[in-house]
């Protein structure tokens, strides 16, 4: 399970990361301005997070006029479909050899 | 978010609970080069001929019963084992917190969509997380 999984775990695995989303999340739309102003860290550091965010699929980004504004994507949902069939089929796969490997050791 | 499956084998639990912990076992099975340390706190390393290498700390040891082991990349995966008529059932439960993380951001995103300046009606991330953050 890499790409794009990977990236969306990446992305998710920084906490202040998370807090962007949050913050996000309970709004349709919003600049990173806006984003820090809820938040305990400086405007410069929820543009980066913002940057890893778009990059990882997880928000996209739009001019309007001067302004960049943010807004989540439905991207997490098709990757975690993408991680559960994935795993699923891994286990499928495994459990199959353990029953063969069981089965070999009693015979 | 999480992936399980349920599987009987005609073995006993002792015999099933061998090949989950025992890594000559585990590399007949479950990956090709394989070193763990089967106890609370232990290490856990899995090599596939791919290249392909993951890592695990082994939460939880209730010999016959239970194995809990945490990935170091992403999510855990927990063993219970019972004993049924016809030999041990083996429940595999693999979890995720970034992904459920992801997904109630994206419900909670969809239902203020057309209340742009709403508020979450709660912190999600108001109380400690119950595992560790990366």
């Amino acid at each position: 399970m890499k790409d794009p999984t990977g990236r969306v775990f990446d992305a998710l695995a920084d906490p202040n990361r998370r807090y962007v989303l949050e913050a996000l999340a309970s709004r349709e739309t919003a600049t990173a301005t806006e984003l820090a102003a809820e938040l305990p860290v400086t405007r410069q550091a929820v543009a980066k997070h913002l940057v890893a965010l778009n990059e990882a699929g997880l928000v996209e980004r739009r001019r309007e006029g001067r302004e960049t504004l943010y807004q989540l994507t439905p991207a997490p949902l098709g990757a975690a479909m993408d991680w559960m069939a994935g795993v699923g089929a891994e286990w499928d796969a495994r459990l199959a050899a353990l029953r063969k490997h069981l089965r070999n050791r009693r015979s | 978010m999480e992936v399980t499956r349920e599987i009987v084998f005609p073995a006993s639990p002792d015999e099933v609970w061998e090949a989950l912990t025992d890594p000559e076992q585990l590399e007949e099975w479950f990956a090709n080069d394989v070193e763990l340390d089967a106890r609370e706190g232990g290490d856990g390393v899995f090599r596939w001929d791919d290249g392909e290498v993951r890592r695990a700390k082994v939460l939880v040891v209730e010999p016959g019963e239970r194995l809990v082991l945490d990935w170091d990349d992403e999510g855990e995966v927990e063993f219970t084992l019972e004993e049924v008529e016809e030999g041990t059932r083996l429940l595999v439960r693999e979890s995720t917190l970034e992904f459920s993380t992801a997904l109630e951001l994206r419900a909670q995103a969809l239902a203020y969509v057309g209340r742009p300046h709403g508020r979450s009606p709660c912190g999600l991330y108001a109380a400690p997380p119950s595992r560790r953050l990366r």
